[in-house]
């Protein structure tokens, strides 16, 4: 059955979830890094990394994880909220969007009782909820960059959707960077040309082979991406036709799989890792539903080509799925951070866990990894 | 027909749960005997499958969704006895309480939106739900008819937004025309 699949409103207990299946290249360690997060997905962390604030959908809460070293806590900072799935973190502030809200949590890190600061009415959000849930980052330029998806799965909408903004903090100084942008909750800045990478999903209804998802480079403000009439594929849309619909349209730097969700972004900076992965991306599928096969239900590395207009799409994490052919999956990964120390999160909003990857060179002559 | 007393509801409830009895006959007060409501808006819930009661009901308890009527009902409740009542109402079996002659031309027409709307995909074919997305056939009219346009209008709040996506620009002769037809199905 191609519908939706349900997620998991109730916690998970850690024993629950066989982070054993998990597989990763040679050297790499997968371990359950924290638990009792249902529905948590988008990660946004402290300056010091000791605090992780995790964003959800239809549960309605932001989490705030504090990392005591050897374990981990986890408390409620918002509920009741409209779909909060955008967390960012700057200069102490916590910032929360929710489809209908956007609250700020100064010094939130430090002191758990912080005022909370109602930002909405500074960053005009439209009214439909659909595909407004939102993934949120600051960018290299300080500025706030918020996506507005499409209220649809295809439709020509209103001109204030299918598309990303940028704000300052404050909520001042709207501007629209990229427009043709159906759904994209995952994006990050490469770390040398500060360009904005972002992910899209394919509309549903046309068939398993696509559209599909895309990876797109923003080279300059103000770019098309192609919604409604243009897909990833190049392909024209099956009931949104316009002569010419894929004319002075941006197309993706890679396509990530038809129906695979590609949701979180990033660029990896650390050290710990071995040399090649640095500046390449980290992205998270979280699993097809539209589509009788599954397609996704892992982590990539994507490393960009040298002239920026092509990418390498190469398998990282798998194992959330233990079938090719059907739906048997018990996690579902959906963002990426980065730790202070290099390490790799991964947040699994099916199961509300965050695990942590971590590197370290096999030693010379050991035959397999353990 | 006995009006549905949402307060005395609430009273009955708070005296349940002191004294052990069936939470469940509270719930009857207003869905109506089986939990086929025959009250205008407000719903039948028998038959309706696990996952979906037990999700509504945590929605609501976490005021994600709005419910003034249900909220004072669900307040406290625990994971476990929101459960077992999803349990005892999936396994009622659903009735239409739609007295009303059934006009052929809107049953076809809603037949044919149901159809061009993939409303079967999630629902499945019989309309009988799965999961977690609710059973329509039987459910009443009135409430498949306002809750369609909630969706359609974004006025529905907390939960999955996927139904404003299907239900995008459809005009009210047709979610009018859908739930006739949904109303008067087995």
């Amino acid at each position: 059955m191609v519908a939706p699949r349900p997620g998991k409103m109730t916690e998970t207990p850690a024993g629950e979830i066989p982070v054993a299946k998990l597989k990763a290249p040679r050297g790499f360690k997968v371990e359950l890094w924290a638990t009792g997060l249902p529905g948590g997905r988008a990660m946004a962390l402290s300056e010091d990394g000791k605090k992780v604030y995790v964003g959800t959908r239809a549960i309605g809460r932001v989490y705030e994880v504090t990392d005591a070293g050897d374990k981990r806590t986890v408390r409620i900072v918002a509920q009741k909220l409209t779909q909060p799935a955008g967390v960012a973190y700057k200069d102490g502030a916590l910032f929360v969007f929710a489809i209908d809200k956007v609250l700020r949590y100064d010094g939130i890190a430090s002191n758990p009782n912080a005022q909370v600061q109602d930002l909405t009415a500074k960053f005009e959000l439209p009214p439909k909820q659909h595909h407004n849930w939102k993934y949120v980052a600051f960018g290299p330029d300080g500025k706030l960059y918020v996506p507005l998806g499409a209220p649809c799965n295809i439709c020509e909408p209103e001109k204030e959707y299918s598309q990303i903004r940028r704000y300052n903090a404050d909520g001042s100084g709207k501007e629209v960077i990229a427009t043709g942008v159906r759904n994209s909750v995952g994006f990050d800045w490469h770390p040398k040309t500060k360009e904005l990478w972002f992910t899209d999903h394919g509309r549903d209804w046309m068939g398993d082979s696509g559209p599909q998802d895309e990876l797109n480079r923003l080279a300059k403000p103000g770019a098309n991406f192609g919604f409604p009439y243009c897909h990833a594929d190049g392909k024209q849309d099956a009931d949104f036709k316009k002569k010419d619909g894929c004319k002075d349209v941006t197309r993706p730097v890679a396509l990530m799989g038809a129906h695979a969700a590609a949701m979180g972004v990033k660029f990896y900076t650390g050290t710990m890792f071995p040399a090649e992965y640095r500046n390449t991306m980290f992205i998270a599928r979280k699993g097809s539903w539209n589509r009788s096969k599954p397609n996704g239900f892992d982590v990539v590395n994507v490393r960009p080509g040298a002239d920026g207009k092509s990418a390498k799409v190469t398998p990282f994490l798998t194992g959330f799925n233990e079938s090719k052919d059907g739906y048997k999956f018990w996690g579902r990964p959906a963002y990426v951070a980065q730790m202070p120390d290099g390490a790799l999160l991964v947040s699994d909003e099916q199961v509300g866990a965050i695990y942590r990857i971590s590197y370290e060179k096999p030693a010379a002559g050991k035959a397999k990894q353990k | 027909m006995r009006p549905c007393r949402w307060r005395r509801a609430a009273g009955l409830l708070a005296a349940i749960l002191v004294f052990g009895a069936n939470a469940q006959e509270t719930c009857l007060t207003c869905h109506g005997p089986g939990g086929n409501s025959v009250t205008p808006g407000v719903p039948s819930i028998a038959g309706q499958p696990r996952l979906f009661i037990e999700t509504q009901l945590v929605l609501m308890r976490e005021e994600i969704r709005p419910a003034p009527q249900m909220l004072p009902l669900v307040k406290g409740m625990k994971d476990a006895e929101i459960t077992r009542l999803a349990e005892h109402f999936s396994k009622l079996p659903a009735k239409s309480t739609e007295t009303a002659r059934p006009d052929p031309r809107l049953v076809q027409r809603g037949r044919d939106r149901a159809k061009a709307l993939r409303c079967g995909v999630c629902h499945v074919a019989d309309f009988k739900g799965q999961k977690q997305v609710p059973r329509l056939a039987a459910q009443r009219y009135d409430y498949l008819a306002a809750e369609m346009r909630a969706y359609r209008d974004n006025r529905r709040k907390g939960g999955d937004t996927i139904m404003a996506a299907a239900l995008y620009g459809v005009p009210d002769a047709d979610i009018d025309a859908l739930a006739h037809f949904l109303s008067r199905l087995p």
